[in-house]
């Protein structure tokens, strides 16, 4: 019975899978809003997945120099203490892509917010384990576009 | 996860689906673009990463060209293949682009073009070349026209030897692209006397015949994986040292060490005898940055190195050839491609 529900389950959970899964080996969204902005609302999304952020690297200083106009480009480090340490033992293989990193990307007053897919990784990685783990992974961050995605579509500026 | 909450979950999703107006509702054009396409072609279709989609490049196309370019995309141009969206999620793009540029689409027959290659070539090259190249694969650096940095042109050339390109465009339409010209993208016209349609119709087959060249990216082998582990000989502060010093000898710049748990956990609980050494050489990546913006996703280059309860250590190291392959880039791919040629060298000093 239980097996059927859960086939069941995953039929219709195929259904409703999210447009960004059809996306190729990057997920990517613009958010319309300044980066200083979208990296706050991406930060609070982030940890309310429940990862922590790592690091936030700056990538900006000496960009001019080589042309870009922007000078705002920070990539995200996150992800969650256990995950890590209990995948680092048992896969070394998927440390190089530990922590996950997003890059934030200023183009005027838009930003691009870019990662790579999770499930890029899941060819390589046929156990059970991995999948779901990449999986989970994938659909952590698809929840974390679409709500920065919401929540800047309803920022209002500072007085309105 | 318990039967009860199977039940439930179960319920509400069938409760889902078996609302008709779920059901029945048709794809939103809008919303599929802003997800799928406005981080590269931008929300209004300025063009970012990805080409303008401004009224006077879709008026000169036919939907059909549309449909077929979301569904090949364009391979080693960075453009993905939309090839899991449904007919009718495609079709929602084409008439969203259609309505909110109020253009209409032109019309094609399928008739071939029938011309002399021979000639087109020679004509190619003394009108097409300096902006499509020798091999039509377009001029300059990167993909597309610009993120957060300067180009040249609004568009950069099109890559018309693209296989992307070569199966979405009909003869026809080539051929009214060169008669017409497409003065956002900075391409004259070669119609109205400067050509005869005799001439045009030799670029045309000239044009088709870059079908049959093949792209030149190297393909993986059946057994490559995304990262390389290398047993070290030594143990984990000396292995430290050899990389670093392997390193240095490559010129590149190294930056302070990161252990892999750090900011993760609290400083007393961390694990250091895991670490990234983490470089990169400033020119190469900015270099990089150029072609391919979006490489703060991968970017730093990073060898991890652990120590394991045995006490053996490992050295971690990305595939470039791998990585690269992800961004569907064939200049990021070429480029990465001898990076990991000197990966490999380092990794061979640091465990010799």
């Amino acid at each position: 019975m239980i097996r059927r529900l859960s086939f069941v389950c995953l039929l219709l959970g195929a259904l409703f899978i999210p447009a960004i899964a059809q996306a190729d080996n990057m997920l990517m969204g613009r958010m319309p809003l300044r980066a200083e902005i979208v990296l706050e609302y991406l930060k609070e999304s982030i940890e309310e997945h429940g990862y922590t952020i790592a690091h936030l690297q700056l990538c900006d200083g000496g960009m001019k120099d080589f042309g870009y106009k922007s000078d705002f480009y920070r990539v995200v480090f996150f992800g969650k203490a256990d995950e890590v340490r209990h995948l680092t033992e048992k896969y070394p293989e998927i440390v190089s892509y530990l922590p996950l990193k997003m890059a934030v990307i200023a183009e005027k007053d838009e930003t691009l917010l870019a990662i790579m897919n999770p499930e890029a990784l899941a060819p390589y990685f046929p156990g059970q384990e991995m999948q779901i783990q990449l999986g989970r992974w994938h659909s952590d961050l698809v929840s974390i576009f679409d709500e920065v995605r919401r929540e800047t579509a309803q920022h209002k500026p500072i007085g309105q | 996860m318990s039967l009860r909450r199977y039940l439930v979950l179960a319920g509400a999703l069938l409760s889902g689906i078996g609302s008709p107006a779920l059901l029945l509702a048709a794809p939103n054009g809008q919303a599929l673009y802003e997800e799928h396409c406005s981080a590269c072609h931008q929300m209004e279709g300025q063009g970012g990463i990805g080409l303008p989609l401004m009224n006077a490049k879709l008026s000169d196309v036919s939907d059909l060209y549309l449909r077929k370019t979301i569904r090949l995309g364009r391979p080693g141009r960075v453009m993905p293949a939309f090839q899991k969206m449904s007919d009718a999620q495609v079709d929602a793009i084409v008439k969203f682009l259609r309505d909110s540029s109020g253009t209409v689409a032109r019309t094609f027959t399928d008739e071939p073009v029938v011309g002399d290659a021979a000639n087109g070539e020679k004509l190619y090259t003394e009108n097409c070349v300096k902006c499509h190249g020798e091999d039509g694969s377009g001029e300059g650096e990167g993909t597309g026209v610009t993120l957060s940095r300067e180009r040249t042109f609004l568009v950069m050339p099109a890559s018309i030897s693209n296989s992307g390109f070569l199966a979405s465009a009909s003869d026809q339409m080539i051929k009214q692209v060169i008669i017409n010209g497409r003065r956002l993208s900075g391409m004259p016209s070669f119609g109205h006397d400067r050509l005869q349609e005799s001439e045009i119709n030799d670029l045309v087959a000239y044009v088709r015949s870059f079908e049959e060249q093949e792209r030149q990216v190297e393909a993986l082998d059946e057994d490559e994986r995304p990262t390389h582990v290398y047993e070290s000989p030594y143990d984990f502060d000396t292995t430290v040292s050899n990389v670093k010093a392997a390193l240095t000898g490559a010129n590149f710049r190294i930056f302070p060490d990161r252990y892999i748990e750090q900011g993760l956990v609290d400083e007393f609980s961390m694990n250091t005898r895991q670490v990234g050494v983490r470089f990169c050489n400033f020119n190469v990546m900015y270099g990089m940055l150029k072609i391919e913006p979006r490489l703060g996703t991968v970017l730093p280059c990073r060898i991890s190195i652990l120590e394991r309860k045995d006490g053996s250590v490992l050295l971690v190291v990305p595939n470039l050839r791998v990585v690269s392959r992800w961004f569907n880039n064939d200049e990021l791919v070429g480029l990465w491609d001898r990076m990991e040629e000197t990966f490999t060298e380092i990794v061979d000093e640091v465990t010799l």
